[in-house]
């Protein structure tokens, strides 16, 4: 096909492409230096800003790298600490904690603080990811609520505080209810007893969970939702596999949005999103509320935490975040802005009446104990719930 | 010209695959002047959303971080693949096919891990360098594989006649081989810079605690809070490779047309 070419243009052809690697490898060289200068003079600047300020409290100065959920801190409450400490926030996200793991466990760091879910902290101890956190400084320590004074994956806080939690919740269209003359749920049984679910049938959503909906169907069996018995989770599946019909879809992305748009009437989902669908609904003149309801026989709760990684460049300042976000005030903006619930005595002073009103969230100090939290499955019992999700799925 | 007739159920095949590609982009448009914060029912137009993008400090460090990424990177692709595209029509040596295709069949996370893994080893801090090197490694074989193809298609005698006539082999290049072949380094470039631009998993991976790109931003958005600030920012993006394409085809006519 191609003649061999000959001796002159093998030469040529060489000389060309020698000319051509020196030009792009210079240009290329001048970019990345150009790309460098950019970072480093972004960096210099924060480390000046730092250093002006010498007498401010001990920790203050420098960077705070936060990596956390995408919209979960009050920009009011960063704006204080970087004044309060004389220092720069940086944050970036995650949307799943999986997500965060997978990219620690490749070796990422630079990060001070993370904000991982309970399941994700005890995953986090086990690989040795972080440090103890500094008691001396942690002042507010004593501010934590008892519900939450003593959680099962690390109950002296030796790694991680509570920084929100959520809860597992039914949340409904009050008016969509009643137009279909369906009484207001109260437990679980409005999702996964078919001779109640189905009269709402295609109008209602479930998490995209195997944790969450398996738990769903442990408080409704009235079954401790940490069992590791296999037969537990048999019955379970059976539950679920029947209620499904009366089901439109498996949805953990979108429902507090078809909710707020009035398509979606009733949900298992978290208490925030519900929180956020209303808000969405009453902004959007809808003629409608959605209200969130605590099950009589209880709910999951997820507490996400503050952790410092081992890695963390400053941990004297992530140390004093951690301080600073147990304060009332700070914790209290978070609920204010997403509705999620603050584990933190003072906060309730600071919370907003709408959002403190909401009882699946703030609910009697009686009704507390309906709260579980989950731990992590033995590894037999995961595998047996992956493969009956599977057939619940299919 | 009078052409063969095209018959009908060719035209609603294509009519039907055109509005399944392009009516979310529609979607996406409208919602970004939508006067709610759901997007699903149509409430009244604002260009609030707009208002709102161009006050987030963060949605706009992403943005310019984003496009500073693609410009380095596709550029610098663009210089290495040219090269390795000539390389490689040359046919040596035979592994270099091998190194040049391994990143495009290559899984995206795998490739990510793998960089991020390199990057700790070498001690690096991950930021804006860390990405923009990512990117120029999975860039440069997209291109080099667009400029192959280009040469490929070339009529090697037009050198030869160039170097008959006395063209010194600079020359001949610059005068006869880069003309020919620039539609398929522009639109080599033009790829790097829409594969940089909207990459997720790589970047994912080897971005760093300072820096974040606007796939990032938008991707950790979505499952909390969603806005129509998305939208309007899609739009944006939208427009901007729009733009992109036709002062390509400005500058340089014919670069649109896959065949000569």
């Amino acid at each position: 096909m191609k003649p061999a070419p000959k001796p002159a243009r093998r030469a040529a052809a060489g000389m060309s492409i020698a000319a051509m690697s020196i030009t792009g490898m210079s240009i290329l060289a001048l970019l990345l230096v150009a790309a460098c200068q950019k970072q480093e003079s972004a960096q210099g600047g924060a480390a000046t800003a730092g250093a002006s300020a010498q007498n401010a409290p001990a920790a203050g100065g420098g960077t705070l790298n936060l990596y956390n959920w995408n919209d979960y801190i009050d920009d009011q409450t960063v704006k204080r600490f970087e004044q309060q400490f004389n220092a720069k926030v940086v944050q970036t996200f995650y949307s799943d904690n999986d997500e965060m793991l997978a990219k620690l466990a490749a070796g990422a760091t630079g990060y001070d603080v993370v904000v991982p879910t309970g399941n994700a902290v005890e995953a986090m101890i086990r690989r040795g990811d972080l440090q103890p956190l500094d008691h001396a400084v942690l002042s507010n320590i004593g501010n934590i609520r008892p519900q939450f004074a003593s959680l099962p994956y690390d109950p002296q806080h030796q790694y991680a505080v509570p920084y929100a939690y959520t809860v597992t919740v039914i949340g409904y269209n009050d008016a969509a209810l009643r137009k279909a003359s369906f009484p207001p749920p109260t437990g679980w049984e409005a999702i996964f007893d078919p001779a109640i679910a189905c009269k709402l049938k295609g109008r209602i959503t479930v998490l995209d969970s195997p944790d969450e909906i398996f738990a769903a169907a442990f408080y409704y069996l009235g079954i401790d939702p940490n069992t590791t018995s296999a037969d537990d989770y048999k019955k379970a599946a059976a539950t679920i596999t029947k209620a499904k019909s009366c089901w439109a879809a498996f949805n953990s992305a979108s429902y507090s949005k078809e909710m707020a748009a009035g398509n979606i009437w009733m949900a298992l989902g978290y208490s925030n999103d519900f929180f956020l669908g209303n808000r969405d609904a009453q902004a959007a003149k809808q003629d409608f509320h959605i209200v969130s309801v605590l099950p009589q026989q209880g709910a999951t709760l997820a507490v996400d935490n503050m952790v410092i990684l081992k890695s963390a460049p400053n941990p004297k300042l992530a140390n004093a975040f951690v301080n600073f976000m147990m304060d009332g005030r700070n914790s209290a903006d978070l609920s204010n802005l997403i509705g999620s619930g603050a584990a933190y005595k003072t906060a309730l002073d600071f919370i907003k009446p709408e959002v403190k009103s909401n009882q699946a969230v703030f609910p009697p100090e009686d009704r507390m104990s309906s709260f579980h939290v989950l731990r992590l499955l033995p590894p037999e019992i995961r595998q047996e719930r992956s493969r009956l999700w599977t057939e619940i799925k299919l | 010209m009078g052409g063969r007739r095209v018959p009908a159920w060719m035209w609603i095949a294509s009519a039907i695959a055109f509005l399944f590609l392009y009516l979310p982009l529609v979607v996406v448009v409208l919602f970004s002047f939508n006067d709610s914060r759901l997007n699903a029912t149509w409430v009244g137009f604002t260009t609030s959303w707009y208002g709102k993008l161009f006050g987030d400090e963060r949605m706009l460090a992403a943005a310019w971080n984003s496009l500073l990424i693609a410009v380095v990177a596709s550029l610098a692709s663009t210089v290495l693949g040219t090269m390795a595209g000539f390389a490689l029509s040359r046919g040596r040596p035979r592994i270099l096919g091998f190194l040049v295709f391994a990143p495009i069949a290559m899984p995206e996370i795998l490739m990510g891990v793998a960089l991020l893994m390199f990057y700790v080893l070498l001690n690096m801090t991950l930021g804006l360098v860390s990405i923009t090197l990512s990117h120029i490694a999975f860039c440069v074989s997209y291109v080099a594989i667009v400029v192959r193809a280009r040469l490929a298609g070339m009529d090697e005698s037009l050198v030869e006649a160039a170097r008959d006539c006395g063209a010194s082999p600079p020359l001949a290049f610059r005068h006869v081989t880069l003309p020919l072949i620039l539609p398929g380094i522009v639109a080599g470039a033009l790829m790097a810079f829409t594969l940089s631009i909207d990459d997720f998993v790589i970047t994912f991976f080897t971005a760093g605690a300072t820096a974040s790109t606007l796939p990032l931003q938008i991707y950790s958005m979505v499952k909390v809070a969603a806005t129509p600030e998305v939208n309007a920012v899609s739009t944006l993006m939208l427009a901007l490779t729009l733009l992109l394409i036709t002062a390509a085809a400005r500058v340089a006519p014919g670069i649109l047309r896959i065949n000569q």
